[in-house]
């Protein structure tokens, strides 16, 4: 049988549609490399193909397509049209040079016609593997595959719109791919290609792709599923930098502290940047600020009268907050990595140090500290602060009521702010929660505690964010269940004023991780990963007091309860079972019986599957395409995992036993089958016919003795193992 | 010499006279080593006569022939008893059948009476007269000829006879060139008359006893009772191959194996042996006559349907 194609004019119509198709790689190259000159390039390759379609003696068509390219180089660099004297000295003296350049390894030196040269001679290798994908193969489908990869790599990282291109890409190949099956069936069979035959293959052929590429071209296109890698892929090279905060307004925002609450929700990706470092005896929670206004999406902070006090260094800072015996004072010693112009204070503080000229400006809207140097804003490396743990009196907190809150300032007016779109369900829920307690401390502790206990999930990445008539709260209250410290810090903010009690949504960082200092000393490692927010809550005669509603976080559980609460009358209600260190929420999952922590878990994987079915059900078909394929495939590495193992394997008749049907297995997967009633002996010959080898007849003979003739011992196993990876081998070609 | 050795010197012997009929040579040694005998079934003139003549001075053995016709009896081929007047009592005149290598010559033109008294002989090695038993002298080798049935004159041979022979075979006509090649070598003289013995009789009765050492796998037995049992459930069969045929075709293909040097039995002797042994047990139905079927046919389709074993389903 002849290899290759036989019809002529089929071949014609091949070469003319790779042509375009090859055209489809110059087009962007020159584009992007502001070359001219395309029509140059499309004649060389059109010149190639034709050389190969007439079957131009090699010496020949080699000839010409050199001539072709100096031609060219000689039109393009010097002003001469033909080979005259002038041009001859031009081609000579690059020559040289390029040569020279070439032995010198000097790769600057390097001249635009010698690189035009290079190119040409990419094409030509190209189109000569064109010619053998065509003509010996039958099959470009390699060439297709590889032109889109090149499009739409193209068109994702580069300024390159391939919007036409890959339309015309996809038409051309599949036509090629069609039209090449065509035509190998044919061959293979050895039928001759009659044009009624053609036209009817053609035909179908040509209308499905027409069809399929209309219909592809009209549809409507769906957004982009998958972010543009280009952004994420840069920021990933450019590492962590300022933290945006989890609310920012990108959809997966990275965690850190930020200014812009107006969004809340979305996944975040965690940063382990370094924001400080606190050499400090107890863990604290590190405040920075607080928003007063809910929006239903996220906070703002009301413009409100702002009153600012300035402090110097040495001063007593008046937060707003209590503050404990001045025995029990620590100093929390920073030291910063990323830096802010404001201070990030320990509940309790009375003093900061810093360099003398310093000033601190506390707002009393937001209980900012912001610090600046002669009257600029200033980013403190090192500080200090003392602070003492505020103490509150669980009797006095006891005491308060409801009553007490009618006589609350108009200051606190922005404390109780809520927006009108608030769902009535929020109300109700908080109604609820705190029905049974009697003063507001209660009230709040019972909010506080609400989401442990009620299937609420801490989580980062699946966490919703609010449609557009969405209730960030409501959402996570009543549907979604799932989210971060924004999440359960907001809700409870939201639930407490709806109760009328006072309450404010604190930003800042959690404690951090727990190090020692070079000097022993206890220290706390705060990196973007503890940005947190919590709440804060007004009690009248009591004034502010910090509380934790995530789910995983202790808390500010360093507070010091007042003990004398518990020698009064209260024993029928156990005093809130609080230990220093120890993590409330936590404290009561452990609580749970094991039954319920099993359903609890349960729960959770049920609803982590509901929420990622679509993921689920992608990589299932992905996996369950990737593993079928590589079952359809699998004659092709069979024999890579074969060979190997078989080596490792003893020399012996039970190896060789299990191996040999293992060749006759991937045999039939190569496609040359024993029938029922054919001996080994037969087969063998037939498959030694096939592959023109004597292994088979080798492996089959020992095999023979060894079963039929129970001869299991003397056998010559080096050389029937290379018989057999021989075989082996050739079924994965 | 090596057990394959000897075989092939029979056979090369053999062929010396036999010009062209290899397989013919080494099917009847077959036969002979497996302690069967051989049903020729051909033309005459195409040299059965010689092949059993040159088989017989090839092992030195003694030849005896009988010539079957319609008069024959059963004492012209067993012997018969003649009253000696000399030493008052009856001796013994051993018949042509006394002998170690006999051809029986056109079996199908004699009486069935003549027939089973031949046939019972092969399969005792025995012959009784007067209610005394003689045993043949071993080694004993019957192979039989007969014409086409098709020819006029002929007692064709009960199946249950046929069944007493291991081998079924034809010559054919030798090819254009051979046929030139036996006028040549027939030129001056007969070339059997040159041909010496190339082993001895205790050779070959030594062969006849190693030959029952040749392995034979339990999946061998296994193919061929499935072969055996797939005759007997073939549509156009109307009588399949009895156990004997099973038992046949596993002593023929032990000599087999050995006539190719293994010491033991592969599927491929199996296929090989399988028309030669099985072709001449079935009695088929009158449909396979009309559909013109033969029984090598037969043979021929179970073999390619059954399964050949090649792998043992319990590991031993």
């Amino acid at each position: 049988m002849k290899i290759g194609l036989q019809n002529k004019w089929l071949q014609v119509l091949f070469y003319i549609l790779v042509f375009f198709l090859f055209r489809e790689w110059l087009l962007p190259v020159l584009e992007l490399t502001q070359t001219n000159y395309l029509s140059v390039f499309l004649a060389f390759i059109a010149l190639c193909f034709l050389f190969s379609f007439l079957s131009v003696p090699w010496w020949l068509s080699a000839a010409g397509k050199l001539v072709y390219i100096t031609w060219v180089i000689v039109i393009i660099y010097t002003d001469e049209v033909f080979f005259t004297r002038e041009a001859q000295s031009f081609l000579f003296g690059e020559l040289m040079t390029n040569a020279g350049a070439l032995f010198s390894r000097d790769w600057s030196l390097i001249t635009d016609p010698f690189r035009t040269a290079l190119f040409f001679s990419l094409l030509w290798m190209t189109a000569y593997l064109i010619h053998h994908w065509i003509n010996v193969r039958i099959n470009i489908f390699m060439f297709f595959f590889m032109t889109v990869i090149f499009i739409a790599t193209l068109d994702t990282f580069s300024p390159y719109e391939a919007d036409g291109s890959i339309l015309r890409v996809m038409i051309l190949g599949l036509l090629l791919s069609g039209l090449l099956k065509v035509a190998k069936i044919m061959q293979q069979n050895h039928i001759t290609m009659t044009r009624e035959k053609f036209v009817s293959l053609v035909i179908p052929l040509v209308a499905l792709v027409a069809f399929s590429a209309a219909i592809g071209y009209l549809l409507p296109k769906a957004g982009p599923i998958w972010e543009d890698p280009v952004p994420f892929i840069q920021s990933f090279a450019e590492g962590a930098g300022e933290g945006t905060g989890p609310g920012s307004a990108a959809k997966i925002g990275k965690i850190g502290y930020g200014e812009d609450d107006s969004k809340l929700g979305g996944a975040f990706r965690s940063d382990n940047t370094v924001v400080f470092e606190a050499i400090v005896k107890t863990p604290q929670y590190w405040k920075i600020e607080t928003k007063d206004t809910y929006t239903t999406k996220g906070w703002e902070q009301s413009v409100s009268s702002n009153e600012i006090r300035n402090y110097t260094v040495g001063d007593t800072l008046d937060t707003g907050f209590p503050t404990g015996p001045v025995e029990d004072q620590d100093v929390a010693q920073y030291t910063f990595s990323l830096e802010y112009p404001f201070l990030m204070y320990p509940y309790g503080s009375v003093q900061a140090e810093a360099p003398e000229g310093t000033t601190f400006s506390i707002s009393n809207n937001t209980q900012k500290i912001e610090t600046f140097q002669e009257n600029k804003e200033v980013k403190l490396k090192t500080y200090n602060i003392a602070f003492s743990e505020p103490s509150y009196s669980l009797t006095a907190l006891r005491a308060t009521s409801l009553e007490d809150l009618s006589i609350l300032s108009q200051d606190f007016s922005r404390y109780l702010q809520l927006p009108e779109e608030l769902p009535e369900r929020v109300r109700e829920l908080a109604q609820t929660i705190t029905e049974n307690e009697a003063n507001l401390y209660d009230k709040a502790r019972a909010i506080e505690r609400y989401f442990p206990r009620n299937g609420f999930i801490y989580d980062q990445k699946n966490v919703a964010a609010p449609e557009k008539d969405q209730d960030y709260v409501d959402q996570f209250l009543f549907d979604t269940k799932r989210g971060y410290c924004d999440n359960f810090s907001t809700s409870m903010v939201v639930m407490l004023r709806s109760l009328d009690i006072p309450a404010r949504w604190v930003k800042g960082f959690a404690e951090g991780k727990e190090m020692r200092a070079e000097n022993g000393d206890k220290m706390y490692q705060v990196t973007n990963n503890n940005a947190h927010s919590w709440v804060e809550a007004y009690f009248p005669g009591i004034g502010w007091m910090p509380f934790e509603p995530t789910i995983g976080f202790s808390g500010t559980g360093n507070i010091d309860y007042d003990l004398e609460a518990d020698s009064t009358e209260t024993p029928e209600e156990p005093v809130v079972p609080e230990q220093p260190d120890k993590p409330e929420s936590t404290q009561q999952e452990e609580s749970k019986p094991f039954s319920e922590q099993f359903t609890d878990m349960l729960q959770n994987f049920t609803s982590w599957i509901s929420d990622n079915k679509g993921r689920i059900i992608f990589w299932s078909i992905v996996a369950i395409g990737f593993f079928y394929v590589m079952f359809r495939i699998r004659k092709k590495w069979m024999p890579k995992i074969l060979v190997p193992y078989y080596r490792l394997r003893k020399d012996n008749w039970h190896s060789f036993e299990t191996s040999y049907h293992r060749l006759l297995k991937q045999l039939e997967l190569y496609g040359i089958e024993r029938t029922e009633g054919q001996t080994l002996q037969t087969y063998a010959k037939y498959v030694d016919s096939f592959f023109g080898s004597k292994d088979m007849k080798v492996l089959t003979t020992a095999y023979e003795k060894g079963f039929y003739g129970k001869n299991i011992e003397s056998h010559e196993w080096l050389q029937l193992r290379e018989s057999w990876e021989n075989l082996i081998n050739r079924t994965s070609g | 010499m090596r057990n394959q050795e000897k075989i092939h010197a029979i056979v090369d012997n053999i062929e010396r006279v036999m010009i062209g009929k290899r397989e013919i040579a080494e099917l009847s040694v077959v036969a002979l080593i497996a302690q069967g005998h051989v049903l020729l079934e051909d033309v005459p003139g195409v040299g059965k006569t010689m092949m059993v003549r040159a088989l017989a001075k090839s092992v030195g053995a003694q030849f005896k022939r009988i010539q079957f016709t319609p008069d024959l009896l059963p004492s012209d081929v067993i012997g018969v008893s003649i009253y000696n007047p000399k030493d008052m009592e009856f001796q013994f005149r051993p018949g042509p059948i006394m002998g170690n290598i006999v051809l029986a010559d056109e079996i199908n033109r004699t009486s069935p009476k003549t027939q089973s008294a031949l046939l019972e002989g092969m399969e005792e090695a025995s012959v009784t007269i007067d209610g005394e038993t003689m045993m043949i002298p071993k080694p004993f080798f019957v192979m039989a000829t007969q014409n086409p049935i098709e020819y006029e004159g002929t007692y064709p041979l009960p199946e249950a006879q046929l069944d007493r022979f291991l081998l079924k075979l034809r010559m054919g006509y030798p090819s254009h060139s051979e046929e030139i090649e036996v006028l040549k070598r027939a030129e001056k003289s007969a070339p059997i008359e040159d041909l010496n013995s190339v082993i001895s009789l205790e050779d070959l009765i030594l062969l006849q006893k190693e030959v029952k050492d040749i392995v034979v796998d339990d999946t061998i037995k296994n193919y061929i009772v499935d072969l055996a049992n797939r005759t007997r459930k073939d549509s156009y069969v109307y009588l399949g191959v009895s156990p004997r045929g099973s038992l046949a075709l596993m002593r023929a293909s032990q000599a087999f194996a050995m006539l190719k040097g293994r010491d033991f039995v592969t599927p491929d002797d199996i296929q090989y042996l399988a028309p030669f042994v099985f072709s001449h047990r079935m009695i088929l139905r009158s449909e396979a006559r009309y559909d013109g079927i033969t029984p090598e046919e037969i043979v021929e389709r179970i073999l390619t349907k059954t399964n050949v074993p090649i792998k043992r389903l319990v590991k031993q």
